[in-house]
């Protein structure tokens, strides 16, 4: 239903005559007019945009001069091999970490892990980015920015996945860093208000050992919070992956939009906007979908 | 609204910031756009309390950096020139909030000589003189953002909270749409769409204007749950059976149930607001040359090598961390209060 | 054009020598023993090896008649071959394809004589079929091609036809000076693998990049090997190329040439560094101060070759027609003003700029004409010191005074401000249009600068005319005046500061036509130099445009590189690549 939303919003805004003016010669804007019914009334022009869009045209880029819809996905694959692995890696820390640090053994977890998120919280992405392409320069442990080491191209298939994973090291390590303190805290307060329940309490008056406990019990219930906040998180992982890319050379949607806007390149602009918003439409998409999977009271709520 | 001692040490110094950033003219020595072209990329200026022949002084002093002709960027101090710091020095005019004008400086050294305690840019300006004076944008530019923010966030978490039903709903959709919107792609796009014509300066203030419109969301949500739960007060009941208006009731008895949770999410958004600008300046959507603000002394940062040979120039962005930190923990003193309150 | 008698001389003693000599001797390599070749009397060098060179965008086509971008024309350059070819290092002409050429007393008449023997990169002869043909496309309405003006003279194309088996008549409608340079990159194309696109209409499609090897011929030193999308372009040595060394060897001496797509400059300098390639076209200052550093140690060196043709030039918009604000009306009472005008420019810290945006590897410029052309550059024109004092005192005369807090105000009081449009991406203008700003701080004057997507600030120039004043550079692709043409005569194209009317606005505007002109047809170089030298006169007098800096040509080699002379003229370091050859066993890159 959001998804839904979300692409009602995003493309009809951006839709606007006037701006095209600046970039192209009468002749050419006149065509364009034509061309796109932009004589027609706006919700008559939004639906014929969203016609071609939909079978696939989604215009031409000015800077390039190619159609967008190839451009943009050859770099929408870049954003999501950054975003997707960053996501996966970001949870997969952040939740044995969050969910012991909510436990009341260990209690050294709990307070390492607060000071450092705190720290992260303070330290805004971009100084993380500076500074580990400062260390890579400096130190050469591994590549500063770009996807591909030029040698790589004529290696072997291992080679290449082994010099793609050397890149991947820095923009993923600042995405991670980046999102780990607010995903910790969150899920440290789930954790939390799981534990207090009575359903816990009478489970651990049962003698189910710890780590079962926090895991196979407290964990699903605190699940619902989670996955909503899965699909919040994805936002702003997809904001932050826009400046990385742009810091750290790594070709994506990042730098893509950034060049589009400053060359007032109408049509990738829109169309890299309203790929985000149909790749975040379907994260949320996706958890809409664990929820429902993961929280039963939803699904016996319909039935019964 | 009583505060723990952390918190008031913490609003000092925030405080301190502030009038720093204020009188961003007066502790600076030098003027923001003036290039010392034969000083490109000087590193910061060391202080000697010392002179030349070895005996300590307790006045600080500072030589005369020469470059290698031939070699770009790279200076050598000449220790036969050293001047001494001197303070209130009467230097270049400046305006505090654009009233007061005066050319007292708080300290600088003779005209032979420069005293950079942040190094200089690419064209010779002095970076500490930048960092002061570009606070007052991003500074600026943060408060302005948080309050519109807050602003739009209050009434319409209170329209929706107070009132219920459908209106309800549809504020609070549209809340989860903003708050799962990436913010920095909306950002861009809107940046796109602004007329050419528009100066760098008005489009800057225009982007403020649609980020603070972006993060209404959170305190909308946070305001609309406080006021559902002082909506069943029972002197809310008792006013509204008195004849009290909606108007009446939700100024004289809902808001101020709000004024906390508003000064904490304000504390919260202004360095995330800050850092939107900083951002934004970094990649080269901010304000025109020559205005500093703290996102575009980083932006130089994007080529290679400048970040590897001239460290000093990350020194605004590292100062950050502190700045932020400040926001951040009294944010988080200012809650437990509220918390042990609403429980 | 005064060395004119000696190519003759000199081709017609060393073709007979050599005429003789193969007829005698049999070469390594099969040749027709009438084949006259053109020795080229560069240090002997030896075979084999193969060079990687980078492109920092692929080329779009291999075709030479539609080809307009810098990497499809780099890579035709090595392909073909022209009539007469002007010899980068020296800026003079050669005879390329031409064994002599022959002007009429009334310099409407150029003579060409062909060599005898040539053959195309497909082993298929050259005759003077070929050469009509060529001139039959490029001039051909329909084809469309842009070396189509280049052919314009006195607004009529050239005219050619065959007067014997090997000569040529190309006839001009007026003299046109130094004509014998149209000639160069003209390429000669082969008529038997083109006439059918060309009566099928199809021309301008034809040798698109998927074009296997086969279909393509030419003049130049290599030709088409290999073309891989996305990754390299690689040409072979052409083995019936029509130069020799004095060892008699047929040139090149190189066995391949490739190009590898490499996106953007940090890329191409890591790639070299890394011995990826061997020779790097154009270095930013920052990146050959870095390679400079390092050049010991490893096996290569930088060079700076020198001032190249461009200029960067600051100017304000004297646009007579234009856009319905008066904004720009009302300040074009400044800008019109010439002391203004030359205040601003005394008020300019050019050499602050050749220092921080170049690293002191620019010169600075009072004049359009860089001292890489260095007989036409005008010496003779001022270089004032940059002074504030000189510049306040003109401001001054110009009827300007100064505010109680500093600011500059016109005659009616208002204070003066504009604005400069620049080039965002291109970093090196945005810097000095910052500098500019800090300098004329200094006589109150508050700019503000506006730096635009390049196509908006073409847009602004060109089309709407709005804009205050704008920071641009051109680059000049021959030192010859006539190549200047279009920015100086009040009807051309590139006239910046005032487009759309095509009669000049000052009498100085007038009297630079009408030396323009004159320059056009005449002969005699040193008389075309006095005249040139009066332009140059006027424009740093009346300061239409102000130059600024003009940046060396930087670029890197690998030491076994032998023979390379970079240049200033472009192509900078493969102008040469039949003489280039690499000396060790091993060829860099991977076999």
């Amino acid at each position: 239903m959001l998804s839904f939303v979300f692409l009602q919003l995003a493309p009809g805004d951006f839709f606007d005559e006037m701006r095209l003016n600046p970039q192209i010669s009468p002749e050419a804007v006149a065509r364009l007019h034509r061309e796109y019914g932009l004589d027609k009334p706006l919700p008559v022009r939004y639906f014929s945009w969203l016609k071609s869009a939909a079978s696939g045209d989604w215009g031409t880029s000015f800077a390039y001069n190619a159609p967008v819809a190839p451009l943009i996905w050859s770099r929408a694959r870049n954003t999501l091999l950054l975003t997707g692995l960053s996501m996966l890696l970001c949870w997969m820390i952040a939740l044995p970490i969050g969910v012991f640090s909510a436990g009341e053994r260990h209690r050294w977890i709990d307070h390492g892990c607060s000071f450092l998120t705190s720290f992260l919280l303070v330290t805004p992405d971009l100084l993380l980015a500076l500074g580990l392409l400062w260390i890579a320069l400096r130190t050469h442990w591994f590549p500063a920015g770009g996807m591909f080491s030029l040698k790589s191209a004529h290696a072997g298939s291992v080679a290449q996945c082994r010099d793609l994973a050397f890149h991947l090291i820095a923009p993923v390590a600042v995405l991670v860093l980046g999102g780990l303190p607010v995903l910790l805290r969150h899920i440290r307060a789930a954790m939390t208000d799981a534990l207090q329940t009575p359903y816990i309490r009478a489970a651990r008056s049962h003698g189910i050992p710890y780590s079962r406990l926090l895991f196979r019990h407290a964990l699903p219930a605190a699940s619902a919070p989670l996955v909503s906040l899965f699909g919040y998180s994805l936002g702003s992982l997809l904001s932050t992956s826009l400046l990385i890319e742009v810091v750290m050379n790594w070709p994506g949607l990042g730098p893509l939009l950034l060049e589009a806007i400053l060359a007032r390149d109408v049509y990738t602009v829109i169309g890299t906007v309203m790929f985000s918003a149909l790749f975040l439409a379907g994260g949320m998409f996706v958890a809409d979908v664990l929820l429902f999977a993961t929280d039963p009271r939803i699904r016996t709520k319909d039935i019964g | 609204m009583k505060m723990s001692r952390i918190a008031a040490l913490l609003v000092t110094a925030l405080a301190f910031l502030c009038l720093t950033v204020v009188f961003a003219g007066f502790l600076a020595p030098y003027d923001v756009a003036q290039q010392n072209r034969k000083l490109a990329f000087a590193p910061p200026s060391v202080i000697h309390f010392a002179d030349a022949s070895g005996r300590i002084h307790l006045h600080p002093s500072v030589c005369a950096l020469e470059d290698r002709p031939g070699a770009f960027g790279e200076y050598r101090e000449n220790h036969l020139n050293c001047f001494p710091i001197q303070y209130l020095v009467r230097g270049t005019p400046y305006e505090v909030f654009g009233v007061v004008k005066s050319n007292l400086h708080l300290f600088g050294v003779a005209p032979q000589t420069k005293i950079f305690l942040m190094g200089t840019d690419s064209y010779g300006r002095d970076l500490f003189s930048r960092f002061l004076c570009g606070g007052q944008i991003s500074l600026l530019a943060g408060l302005t953002a948080t309050l519109l923010s807050l602003a739009v966030g209050a009434l319409l978490g209170t329209l929706a909270g107070y009132f219920g039903g459908w209106l309800d709903a549809s504020i609070m959709r549209g809340a989860e749409l903003f708050l799962a919107l990436p913010w920095l792609y909306f950002l861009f796009a809107a940046r796109a769409f602004l007329p050419l014509s528009l100066s760098a300066t008005g489009a800057f203030w225009l982007l403020i204007a649609v980020m603070s419109l972006v993060g209404w969301a959170r305190p909308a949500r946070l305001i609309r749950g406080v006021v559902l739960s002082s909506r069943e007060r029972h002197y809310v009941l008792a006013a509204r059976l008195f004849g009290g208006s909606d108007t009446y009731i939700m100024r004289r008895h809902i808001l101020p149930e709000t004024y906390s949770i508003l000064l904490t999410q304000a504390v919260l958004l202004i360095p995330q607001y800050v850092l939107a600008e900083v951002t934004l300046s970094f990649l080269g959507l901010g304000v025109a040359e020559p205005t500093p603000t703290w996102g575009n002394m980083l932006s130089t940062l994007q080529k290679y090598s400048v970040l590897a040979t001239y460290w000093w120039m990350l020194i605004p962005g590292l100062l950050l961390v502190p700045v932020f930190c400040g926001f951040v923990l009294l944010a988080n003193e200012l809650q437990p209060g509220r918390k042990a309150r609403a429980a | 054009m005064w060395l004119r008698t000696y190519p003759r001389f000199t081709a017609s003693v060393l073709l007979s020598a050599s005429a003789c000599l193969f007829s005698s001797v049999g070469s390594a390599q099969s040749h027709s023993s009438n084949e006259e070749l053109v020795i080229s009397d560069n240090p002997v060098g030896h075979p084999g090896g193969r060079l990687v060179a980078s492109l920092r965008s692929e080329p779009k086509t291999l075709n030479p008649i539609t080809s307009i971008d810098i990497s499809s024309r780099e890579v035709i350059a090595q392909m073909t071959g022209d009539l007469i070819h002007i010899n980068r290092l020296s800026q003079n002409t050669e005879l390329a394809i031409a064994k002599s050429w022959t002007v009429s007393r009334d310099g409407l008449q150029y003579t060409l004589k062909l060599r005898h023997g040539l053959r195309f990169s497909d082993g298929h002869a050259l005759d003077v079929e070929d050469v009509l043909f060529s001139f039959q496309v490029y001039l051909d309405e329909k084809v469309n091609s842009p070396q189509r003006d280049l052919l314009i003279v006195g607004g009529k194309p050239i005219t050619v036809h065959q007067v014997d088996s090997d000569a040529l008549v190309f006839q001009l409608a007026q003299p046109y000076a130094a004509a014998e340079r149209l000639f160069d990159s003209i390429a000669i194309l082969p008529k038997h693998l083109l006439d059918q696109a060309y009566k099928d209409g199809k021309l301008a499609q034809a040798w698109g990049l998927g074009t296997s090897p086969e279909k393509v011929a030419g003049l130049g030193p290599f030709r088409l090997k290999e073309y891989v999308a996305g990754q390299h372009l690689t040409l072979e040595r052409n083995p019936y190329y029509w130069k020799a060394d004095r060892a008699k060897h047929r040139l090149p001496y190189l066995d391949q040439i490739t190009f590898l797509f490499v996106p953007n400059a940090d890329a191409e300098v890591i790639r070299f560094q890394a011995g990826d390639t061997d020779v790097l076209n154009r270095l930013s200052a920052e990146d050959y101060s870095a390679l400079e550093k390092d050049q010991t140690k490893h096996a290569f060196h930088v060079y700076d070759a020198g001032p190249s043709l461009e200029y960067n030039f600051l100017f304000f918009n004297l646009n007579s027609v234009l856009p319905a604000r008066s904004e720009i009306s009302r300040k074009q009472g400044w800008f019109r003003q010439v002391k203004f005008r030359q205040a601003i420019s005394m008020a300019l810290d050019r050499d602050g700029m050749v220092r921080l945006v170049y690293r002191g590897r620019a010169t600075p410029l009072w004049t359009p004409v860089t001292s890489a052309s260095s007989f036409w550059i005008d010496t003779a024109v001022p270089h004032p010191v940059r002074s504030i004092d000189q510049a306040r005192k003109l401001l001054e005369a110009a009827g300007f005074s100064w505010s109680q807090s500093g600011d500059l105000i016109d005659s009616s009081g208002s204070p003066v401000r504009f604005s400069i449009l620049t080039s965002a991406s291109n970093s090196q203008r945005t810097q000095m249009a910052t500098m500019i700003q800090q300098d004329l701080r200094e006589v109150g004057i508050s700019v503000e600068v506006v730096p635009l997507e390049f196509r908006s600030v073409v847009d602004r120039i060109f089309q709407s005319h709005d804009y205050d004043a704008a920071l641009l550079g051109l680059g000049g692709g021959d030192v010859d005046p006539n190549s200047q043409m279009n920015v100086w005569l009040s009807s051309g194209n590139d006239h910046v500061w005032d487009l759309g009317e095509n009669h000049p606005a000052t009498n100085w505007e007038a009297e630079i036509d009408q030396l323009m002109v004159k320059q056009l047809s005449t002969l005699e170089p040193q008389a075309r130099k006095r005249l040139y030298d009066r332009v140059q006169e006027i424009i740093a007098e009346n300061l239409p445009v102000i130059s600024l800096v003009s940046p060396d040509v930087l670029v890197a080699a690998k030491d076994q590189l032998g023979n390379f002379k970079p240049a200033e003229l472009d192509p900078h370091t493969l102008w040469n690549s039949q003489e280039l050859y690499l000396s060790g066993t091993a060829a860099s890159g991977q076999p």
